[in-house]
Order: C-alpha cells, then structure tokens, then sequence
C-alpha cells in the first residue's frame, strides 16, 4: 500500500501552490464523506395489482461510503448503472430528497454544512445541459455571470467571461448559436463546456458532475475529462461520475472510486488501486483496460440465481478486505485529523455576490428577450395568431348587419361569444409553448441559488405583455372594423382592452399550471376544459345568469368571462337600433321582431349590465394581479414539491 | 456493517458470504458460453451481404423536412440551397460479409456508420447512391427482401410507455413469430431474451418514458435489442447498440452477439468507442473516417496492419480508441482539420492499394493465418444445450391479418388501460362538462324554454368534442414514432393497425359518452321518454366519435402535434361556426354554407333539436298573452327541419367513415414519423 505519497498528490500540491499564494499557509481545501447511508422505499408493484402495490419495500442506495478528497485532487466515481454514483454526488451537495432515512456526515475543511450553505459551496453539472437555444455561448455565459455576480462591474464580468471561455477553449466560438433540436447550433461536447463554464464563472472550489461524459463520442469525452483533470490540478476539488472512462484516463485521476449496489467497493489513487486488486488476487490483464476490468469485476451478474449468488458474493469479499485494508484506515484517520484540526480552514465559498432582487429581475429579462428576440417564426406566430382567429371568423360572418331577420342579434351574441372564448386559448398556446424550456432552466439554476423560480417566472410575464398588446391591437383592428362591430373609437378601445385582457389571462392561467404540472400537454388539455367550463358558466350567452341554479350564480362571480361578456355585450348593444326586414319601421310588434332596440336585449339577457359597466371593467382587470400572484405561489410550491424530489 | 441482503436482491435469496472464487479472474467475471443455455442457432441458408463501390451523397437541405424549413422560413428561399449541399457521406466503400461473421463499423462520430447501415437497410432518406451497389445473397436489396430477412436495431426505438418489459416482448412476439409457435413457446422465448439480456429484474417495470419513471434508459436499449432478437433473424444490423449501456453490460451484449454471429448468423453492428475487451471478441472490423475505408479486415490483425504503416499502438491502450482517435477528424481548428484529413485520405489510399488484390475486400496479415477464424469458430460452437431452430420460410408463415389485429388490440387496450392518469384526466374532463351543463339547467319543475333547450343541445353537441379532439391528437402523436418504426420493420401492416386502432378507441369512447351523456339529459329534465334518449344519446355518441375519427386523421396527416393541433382546431371551428348555432343557417353565405352541409356538429344539433322539439308543445310568453307554440315551428324558424330526422344520422355516419378512409389513406401514404420532442 503506497499510502498518500502517491505521485499524483505532489504534483497536485506544488500547483496549488504555485496557482494560489495564499494558500500556501493554509492547510489544503477537503471534503470529507464518513458512513453515509441512504434508503428510499418504493412500492412493490405497479398500481394495478393492488395487494403489491401497497406493500413497500425498502431499497438500501447507499450503504456506509466514506471518503477523503483534498484540493487540487479529481476523483472518478465508477460503477454500472444502478450502482448509486449519482446519489452519492446528491448527498454530498445536499440535494437528497428525504433527509428522514440520511444517514453519515458530510464534511467540508472539517465542518458540517448548514443547509442552505450547500448551494453556496458546491457547483453541481446535471447531466442534461439545459440552455437557451437562441442565445450565443458568450452572451448564454455573460447572462449567467451578470446573475451569479452582479455587483461586479460589467468589465469584470466581460473578463471573467473571457477568461472562462478561453479556459474551457471555447473563445473560438464564442459567438455561434447554441441551438435546440430543430435549429443547428453547437455540438454536444461544446454544449457540455458551456455548461461547465457557466459553473465555473462563481469559481467555485469543489465541482461536482454527473456523467460529463455521457453522451459525447470518445475523442470529445477524452478532452472534456482532459479539461477537468486540468480545472482540479488549479487548486479545485473536481468530482465526477463516469462511464466507460478510457484507460488513457487511468493515470490522470487522483482517487477513483468504484460502487456497487450502493456500497463503496474501493476508493483510492491508481496504484493503490492495483496493488490492492493483485493482492485480492485479481490482477489486471496488461493490455485491457484496468477501469473495465475493476468494474466488471465488482458488478453483479444478475441474469441467473447462480451468477447472482456468486458475482455477490465475490463483491462482498472485495468490499471486506477493503474495509480492512490500510488504505481505509489512513481515509478515516484523516477524516478525523480534519476534524480536530486546531486551525480549521474557512469553508471555501463560491464567489456570490447576486444583487437584489430588482436586478435579478432585470437580467432575467433581457436575457429571455435577448433569447425570443432571434426566434423570428416565433415571434410572428405569436403576433398573428390572434388574427388568424380573426381572419377565420370574418370569413363564416362577413359583415354584421341590423336587420333583425338576418339574424342581427344571433349573429351578433354569436361572435362576442367567440371574441370571449377563443383569446385565453391563443394565451394558452402561446404559454404553453414557450415557457416549459424556460421552466427547465430555472429548476436548474434556481437549485444554484442564482435566483428563484418565480422570478424567472415574473420575468417571463413582463416580457410577454408588449406581444400580447401588439397581437390583440392587429387581432382587434382587423375584426372591429372588418366585420361591422358599433363604429366608435371608444368602444373599440373598450373592445380591445377587454379581449387583451382575455388573452393575457388565458396566459397567466397557463403559467399557474405549469407550476404544478410537468407535462405541457396536461397543462392545455386543462386550461381548455377550464376557459370552456368558465364560458359556460360565466357569459351567460348560453343560459342567462338569472335563470342559473344558485351555486352557478355563484360561482360565475369567479370567472373572467362573466365580466368580459358583459362589458363586450353593453359595448355593442347600447344605443343600437335594428331594422326588420325591408320594413324600416321598427315600432311595428312583429313576431319575428320581439326586440327593435340593442338596450331591450341588454335588458332582458344581462340586466344591470350598464350599471355594472366600470366595475365589470375593473373586476376584469383585477383578475391579472391576482392571477400572477397565484402564478407566484404555484412557482413557490414548484420549488417545495422540487426540493423534494 | 451487517446489511440485510433482501434489500438487493428482488428474489429474497439469501446469499451463502462464505463463497470465495478461486477461479482466474477473467474467468470468473464474465461467465463462459457453455454455461449459459440461450444459443439461438439459424439454420436458414446461410446468407452473404455485399457491398461493393458504394459512393453515397447526401442532399443536406432535403434533410431538413418542410415543416422544419417553414419555421426557418427556408421554404421562402429556394436559392439558398447551391449544389455545395450536396455531401458525401460514403465514398467507394466495399465488403462482403457472410453468416457466421460479425462485422463492427467503428470510428469516430459522423464517420458514415449511421448512413452505411441505413443505405443497406434501404432507409435512405434525401440520400443518393451514386454508384456501387448492394447485394443481400446476390440479390439487389429492396426494402421486401430487408423486412424479410433484416433485423435493425435502431438508436432511437420507441415503446408503448405503459406496458411492462415482459408484455412488450410478449405482444411482439405474438406479432413477430411465425405461426407455427404455440403460445408455451413464445413464452419460453421471451423468457430466454429476458435472461440474454438481464432484464430479468425489471421485467414487471412498466417501460415508461419521459415523463413517466420506468425502466433506466440502458435497460430501455436492452428492450429494444430484446425486441429484434425475439424473431430471430438471419441477418441483425445493429445501430450504436452499446451506447449509454454500461461496461458490463454492454460486454456481455456484445458476447451474445457474437455467439448469435456463431450460430450461422450475420451481424453488423456500429459503434464509436469499443472497448479493448470488446474490441478483442470482434471477428472483423471496418474502420470509417469521414466516409472512407481506413482499415478493413480481422480484428486481431489491426495492430499489425498499422505497424506496418508505421503507427504502432502504444501498450496499455487499446487499439480501437487508438486508432479511432489517429482517424478521427479534429474540427477544433481549421488546420487541426485540413491535417487530420489529410492524414485519414492518405491511410484511405494505402488501404485500397493493399486490398485491390483480394476479392473479399479484407485485408489479410500473411498467408498463414489469414480469415479461417469464422470457419473454424464456427464449428467450435459446442452443443448447445437447446436449439431453436428457425424454420427457413419464416416470414411466409407470420402470423395472419386477423392474428396481428387480435394483438394489437389487446396491446393497445391493455396500454390504455394502465394509463391511468390520463384515463382519470379525460374521465373527469367528461364528468365536469356533463355536470356543468347539467346542473347549469337543473332545478325546473316544468321544461326548459325554447331559447335554452336550443342552446343547451347545442352546447352538448360541441363542447366536450373539443377535448376529445385535442387528446386523441396528443396520444397519437406520442405513439407516432412507435408505429412508424413498426411498419418499416414489417411487424405488421397498416389495416391491422388500423382497425386495433379504431376498435381499439371504442371501450374508452363509450365510457366517456355514457359519463357525459347520461347525466346531462336527466339533470335537464329534457324529454324523458326512453325512445327520446336513446336516440339523443345515439346522436352524441355518433358526433363524439366523429370527432375522434376526424383528430386521428388530422393527427397521422401532418407531422408535429402543433401542426395537428392547428388543423384540428381550424376544422372544427369552422364546423362550429357554421353548426346552425351561433350563425343562423341562412345568415351563411356560400362558402360557409356548403361547410355547414358536412358539418357533423349542425347535423348533431338538427337531428337533437329534431327529435326534442317535434311532438311537442311550447307556451311562449308574448307580452301578456302566452301564446302556444308547436315545436315544430321552432326547428322551422332555425332552418333545422330541411331533412327527416334519420338524414341527420345518416350524414354523420358518412362524415364518420369519410374521415376513417382519410385516416386510412394517411398511415397509409403519410410516412409517420414523428419530429416532435416534448
């Protein structure tokens, strides 16, 4: 057993030196992980088989793993899948979902972490980049800097930038689109850089990543590895999980770890790791790959009894003379050192300066603008939609006419109904669209504590106002005119108030239910089956209200639509005179003219209305604050129902 | 430190600790063949693939589809698309495999691997084949003789999310075998695939996808290789099969295939980064950059071919990544790239010099001991403890129309049914709307009036149509890629779908009229005679389910859901509007007018009013007279009394099947392949 005089821990402690001076009096950064435990229970069987459904069972994830990794070191975790790489990296970054069956402590220079200083300290990558395809790499990172570090001044953080996109050698295209599926943007090697990058703008001294490598072909996978050996020989911690890593790599890790089944087989440099393997009496084969072998080695074969029994059993022979192996002992016997040093160093912070919360605010904005900005079908789909409504419906009705046999009035309460209905759906669309991959990113970044989701929520709202209102002024200028609505600029500006506000709420209703539901095509299929039962109940252009059972009178006082039918109906209707057939004499009773004036009709279907004119008005526009406050909560709740996840 | 083992293991053995291998160690972690009892031999005539001179371009602008190009607004921009588009992807390509051998494309990413092996599954899509051509047993390929005799196991397979691993392959083998198994030995079959490729402990698991948990994304691939060898093919073409599985898995996947190779079998996989004890149990290997041929020939003879050449592999490395990385095109740098090019063309050139001599297109280390290894391999497969023994007229004995049709309904219910969230979703869709408008006309002792019976029906008639309409076009469009790659692989033919489909909407269709229908009509206190609901009821069904047929046409027409959801929604609107309700029928001007004629929501409304309003009386207050109204008036004074009432039946039963031919002719001619991605 070498002990630490390994090759690898002196290169890495004369570049810290030489990287950091004032590290050179202090001890160096540690993280220290001893007998950490996890369980979760899960059911047995799915739900239709109701007796295993409700029997749970316990599964063990990890099982008593301790380890030691200093500054300057990066350690590989290896295992198959399955194998709880990923949750160990959750439990060290305190990202655990049930914190009830955590077991072990985490130590970070000997101290333990409160809560909400986990964020501050670890950077984690997640193994799926999410990013805002329209953006550049540099203004994607220039973004993420302005919000991670805001009280620096824009110079700084121009040079920062630079500074970690030379790191990470993506200075060369700095400039080119990220890209989604749909639009060619960079590769997947690149895109992880990105990700990585925007990680390390907060110089963060422990990194921790989730398969980095995941994904990539090997010559990307190799550099990328190659970059974090580098990252953590500057005087970092680096922490990955990988997968199939390449026997070139065996060398550049200072600790590798192998899991199995949740246990921690081995944890020690490369040649530790041979000599204790040989000396299990499985010596690595020259010409193969020693990460493969180990790994194989300490898998589980469960395709029968007898290979499960007997690959099981191998492991746990593995895993015992590890535990009584010198290496182990040395890794406790730190972890205790750490501990009682006299002098403990600071907990090494990431660098977080966010500014308050206006600011946030501010450059969320301009990034998500600065995203939407390049998305020019985009932006015309959402400008036009509400005129292809419109354009639809002008095409059945043409023009509105007074003659009364012509259906003046049914024609009339017939496009109203439309104007009600159909603007909260476009909303809608438009929402549930765009905001998911939004959405996406702020589960991300609000777990780094950049900010918090509803703000990027908040953000999102403000930038869609100003669409919103040229789309309902293009929808609302073709329709008023072309179809013949009462000719006043008044009560077209009525008119369009009334249907923006149906469109931004139909929005906001949206945005409510992303927050709590994942799957976008729920989140429509029940804003729609809301906006219809709220029509129903509230226009009462299908049934007047007066005549409604009373929980339905109630209820109709909750719902938009009730205010902006009544507002759209007085605004067409009074002072309206209709003609019957050719006779113009609109005195005459006719039976097929029970009405000659549009205030009869108001009076009969929605009496008051007129009265009710500017509370209607106000009422309406009450449901936007309100709507986004509840948006707020939803998004609030979004972050407890995540955290624990 | 004591554990409870039960906590590992799903079986509950308990393990004996005291067992300690004393065997090599190579040995002992993967297990040797002779073990293991699956050994699935063909004993088809033996085949033999060949490619020879295959030059292949690829028309980059016609990748991008359509409707892609009209979200860029390219479609605008003709021009934009020079000649410099076109690419090559393959050039002057030659091999020649036969059963017995596993052939392993390897090399970097956009080396021409994925191109290669769907130019000989002929998937070619927007691609050209310039010259050379492919030769499956000295046959030109066709996609027939492909789905005959090819199995391609993709990257991107789809399964049904709600189905467990074990009834996913049970229905395809159901679909896949020929007809001659009985069902024991389907079953026996599956549960031997399940062993091959350790999906044993998750083989309850539902399948699930992204928004549903399931299976990990590895066991997902392992299903989709479960999926291919279930049929046992004699030929099985293998796109990336180890990707994102992990090292152990991934070697043992790459053991069975080539023990499946050695039961006289053609594989032909792809792969970027063998690993070195992968790499060794290869029996040939072609080496792409860029689309040209680097090294072709047997595994074991790699190292020295390039010691040749003067690029020895260093020790300790392993020679795929090796010289994977020495070919591979650097695209960091511009010079980066010019130099590694250049060296990839100039090794490509070596290559065909050295090769031009042998017929098979391999490269050979000396006389010696040159490709006797496939032979002698081949009879080294040493009793097998069980052969299957593949009848050689597999594909003429499938089985049947009706056979297909049976399992694919029973797939497509038992899926349904085990999504139970989105069942509970659009049951209580149903329930709010049925209750809504219900209640919403509840509480009179007499009967409605005229002005509300009319609104209230035609409420009914158009409200809970809508979310059908949106639902079913969601749920096609996620099982759009599934079908797409089902047909290509022949595992059964559109009419079978097609009719599993629409029966297949029936159960769920029924329930979701019956919670809709039923409790509007008593809560209305419409007419309560047995003979006016039934035929109310009728009515609704029939229009809901025109609906449905309408939104699964629309939703295998166009090829992303916001596209089907924008049809979808523009038709019905326009049969909204023009439904007789909220324009009156004789308000409409022509076009509007002859809409209206096949608009199933107006005939719905004709036939409803029609039958509530006949034979009855109505008392209208005029003033202070009441005045008694026969209701025949009312539907006169709509423009709803222009046809007897069985017309109304009639014409939405037409719509019906109109819109199911449509539906038809669409998976049919519309190739349903699904872009959509969230």
């Amino acid at each position: 057993m070498l002990g630490r005089e390994s090759p690898a821990l002196e290169r890495s402690g004369s570049s810290g030196q030489a990287g950091e001076t004032e590290a050179v009096a202090q001890p160096p950064n540690s993280i220290s992980v001893r007998g950490v435990s996890y369980s979760v229970r899960v059911n047995v069987g799915p739900w239709w088989k109701v007796p295993l459904y409700h029997t749970k069972w316990t599964r063990q994830i990890l099982k008593d793993v301790s380890f030691h990794v200093e500054g300057g070191q990066i350690m590989g975790i290896l295992g198959n899948s399955g194998s709880g790489k990923t949750t160990l990296l959750d439990a060290i970054s305190g990202r655990l979902e049930d914190k009830d069956s955590f077991f072990g402590e985490v130590y970070v220079n000997g101290q333990q972490l409160k809560k909400e200083q986990f964020r501050d300290c670890f950077s984690y990558v997640p193994q799926n980049d999410a990013l805002l395809s329209f953006l550049t790499i540099e203004e994607s990172l220039t973004y993420t800097a302005l919000l991670a570090l805001q009280k620096c001044s824009n110079n700084f953080i121009k040079k920062k930038v630079d500074a970690v996109m030379a790191e990470l050698s993506l200075s060369h295209i700095a400039n080119k689109i990220i890209g989604s599926q749909i639009y060619v943007g960079i590769s997947g090697g690149e895109r992880r850089r990105v990700s990585i990058a925007a990680q390390l703008l907060q110089d963060p001294k422990v990194m921790l990543l989730d398969e980095p490598t995941t994904g990539l072909d090997c010559l990307t996978a190799n550099q990328i590895v190659s970059l974090l050996v580098e990252l953590a020989h500057r005087d970092r911690i680096v922490i990955i999980t990988i997968h199939q890593p390449r026997s070139e790599l065996f060398r550049l890790f200072d600790k590798i770890a192998i899991m199995s089944f949740g246990e921690m087989v081995f944890c020690g440099n490369p040649m530790e790791m041979i000599t204790f393997f040989s000396n299990c009496g499985y010596s690595c084969p020259e010409q193969s790959n020693p990460f493969d072998f180990y790994v194989d080695l300490t898998s589980v074969d469960t395709r029968s009894k007898e290979r499960e029994l007997e690959t099981y059993s191998r492991v746990q022979v593995i895993i015992s003379a590890y535990r009584n192996s010198e290496i182990f002992r040395k890794v406790l016997e730190t972890i205790e050192r750490t501990r009682f040093m006299k002098e403990l160093p600071p907990i090494p912070f990431k660098n977080k300066d966010s500014p308050g919360d206006i600011s946030k605010l501010w450059f969320l904005l301009r990034r998500i603008t600065r995203n939407f900005s390049k998305d020019k079908m985009g932006i015309i789909m959402r400008l036009l939609q509400n005129l292809l409504f419109g354009l639809f419906v002008a095409f059945f009705l043409l023009r509105l006419t007074p003659d009364l046999e012509k259906g003046a009035v049914q024609n009339r309460v017939g496009l109203l109904y439309q104007c009600v209905s159909a603007p909260p759906y476009t909303g809608m669309l438009n929402a549930a669209a765009l905001f998911p991959p939004l959405r996406a990113i702020s589960d991300q970044e609000s777990k780094d504590g950049l900010y918090q989701k509803w703000q990027m929520l908040l953000a999102y709202i403000i930038h869609f106002l100003p669409f919103s209102i040229l789309s309902v002024v293009i929808f609302s200028t073709f329709m008023y005119w072309t179809v013949g609505l009462y000719p006043d600029p008044f009560r077209f500006g009525v008119f369009f108030a009334v249907v923006l506000a149906s469109h931004v709420i139909g929005e906001l209703l949206t945005l409510v239910m992303l927050g709590v539901v994942q799957n976008p095509n729920i989140v429509q299929s029940a804003v729609v089956l809301l906006n219809s039962a709220g029509v129903v109940v509230g226009t009462g252009l299908v049934r007047t209200i007066e005549e409604m059972p009373m929980p339905f009178q109630i209820l109709s006082f909750f719902t938009f639509q009730k205010y902006s039918s009544e507002i759209l109906i007085v605004n067409e209707f009074y002072g309206l005179n209709f003609t019957c057939g050719r006779d113009n004499s609109s005195t005459t009773v006719n039976v097929a003219c029970p009405i000659s004036r549009g205030i009869q009709f108001i009076e009969q279907n929605f009496p008051g209305a007129l009265s009710r004119f500017t509370m209607d008005f106000l009422l309406l526009y009450a449901f936007l604050p309100v709507l986004a406050i509840i948006a707020i909560l939803s998004f609030k709740i979004r972050e407890k129902i995540i955290s624990r996840q | 430190m004591k554990k409870d083992p039960e906590n590992i293991s799903l079986e509950g053995a308990s393990w004996s600790q005291d067992r300690c291998t004393s065997l090599s160690a190579q040995d002992s972690i993967f297990c040797s063949e002779e073990d293991n009892s699956l050994y699935f031999t063909y004993s088809g005539k033996s085949n033999v693939l060949e490619v020879k001179e295959l030059n292949y371009q690829v028309n980059l602008a016609s990748q991008i589809p359509w409707y892609e190009k009209l979200t860029q607004m390219q479609l605008l921009l003709p021009w934009n698309s020079g000649p410099d588009s076109h690419v090559s992807i393959i050039q002057n390509l030659n091999l020649k495999v036969h059963s017995g051998q596993m052939l392993a494309i390897i090399g970097s990413t956009a080396g021409g691997k994925t191109s290669l092996l769907d130019v000989i599954t002929c998937r070619d899509h927007g691609g050209k084949i310039k010259s050379g051509h492919i030769m499956i047993n000295n046959k030109p390929s066709t996609p027939q003789l492909v789905k005959k005799c090819i199995a391609h196991v993709r990257q991107d397979d789809r399964l049904l999310p709600h189905l467990t691993v074990r009834e996913t392959l049970l229905f395809i083998a159901r679909l896949r075998l020929p007809a001659c198994f009985s069902d024991s030995q389907r079953q026996k079959r599956v549960e031997d695939v399940i062993a091959e490729l350790r999906l044993r402990q998750c083989a309850n698991t539902r399948v699930g996808n992204e928004y549903l948990r399931g299976i990990s994304g590895g066991e997902r691939r392992r299903v989709s290789i479960a999926v291919q060898l279930l049929w046992n093919p004699g030929i099985l073409i293998l796109d990336e099969p180890t990707s994102g599985l992990d090292s152990f898995t991934s070697h043992n996947l790459v053991i069975t295939l080539s023990r499946l190779a050695r039961g006289n079998r053609l594989v032909l996989l792809s792969l970027h980064q063998p690993r070195s004890d992968i790499f060794q149990l290869f029996d040939l290997v072609l080496l792409m950059t860029s689309g040209v041929t680097i090294y072709s020939g047997a595994a074991r003879d790699m190292v020295q071919y390039f010691t040749e050449l003067g690029y020895p592999c260093p020790r300790y490395s392993n020679p795929a990544d090796f010289y994977v990385d020495l070919t591979s095109i650097d695209k960091q740098t511009t010079e980066k790239e010019m130099e590694s090019l250049k060296r990839a063309n100039t090794l490509a050139s070596l290559f065909q010099e050295k090769i031009k001599d042998y017929d098979d297109f391999l490269w050979k280390a000396s006389e010696g001991d040159s490709v006797v290894t496939t032979t002698s391999k081949q009879s080294s497969h040493s009793k097998p403890e069980e052969v299957i023994n593949m009848p050689y007229h597999s594909s003429d004995q499938l089985p049947g129309v009706l056979k297909q049709f049976t399992v694919l309904l029973s797939r497509q219910v038992s899926n349904d049914f085990r999504d139970i969230s989105t069942l509970l979703v659009h049951g209580f869709e149903a329930l709010v709307m049925s209750l809504l408008i219900g209640f919403l006309y509840y509480g009179h002792e007499g009967r409605l009036s005229i002005r509300d019976t009319s609104a209230l029906l035609y409420m009914i008639g158009a409200l809970i149509p809508f979310t059908v309409i949106l639902d079913v076009i969601a749920k096609c469009h996620s099982e759009r890629a599934m079908l797409y790659l089902d047909l290509e692989n022949g595992m059964y033919s559109v009419t079978p779908y097609f009719f599993a489909k629409i029966l297949g909407e029936l159960p769920e269709h029924c329930a979701f009229v019956i919670i809709y229908g039923v409790p509007i009509y008593w809560l209305t206190n419409l007419f309560p005679e047995a003979e006016h609901f039934l035929l109310n009821f009728f009515s609704v069904w029939l229009a809901v389910y025109c609906a449905r047929a309408m939104a699964l046409w629309v939703a295998a027409l166009l090829p992303t859901l916001q596209l089907s959801a924008f049809l979808g929604n523009v038709l019905f609107t326009s049969f909204y509007l023009s439904g007789g309700f909220v324009i009156s029928l004789e308000q409409l001007w022509t076009v509007p007018y002859w809409v209206s004629k096949v608009s199933f929501l107006r005939w719905n409304f004709q036939g409803m009013m029609q039958i509530q309003f006949t034979d009855s009386i109505y008392d209208m207050p005029f003033g202070n007279v009441t005045i008694k109204i026969p209701g025949k008036l009312v539907t006169k004074a709509l423009g709803l009394d222009s046809e007897p009432l069985y017309i109304s039946y009639l014409i939405i039963g037409g719509n019906i099947f109109c819109f199911l031919l449509l539906y038809y002719l669409s998976l049919r001619f519309i190739k349903q392949k699904s872009n959509q991605d969230w």
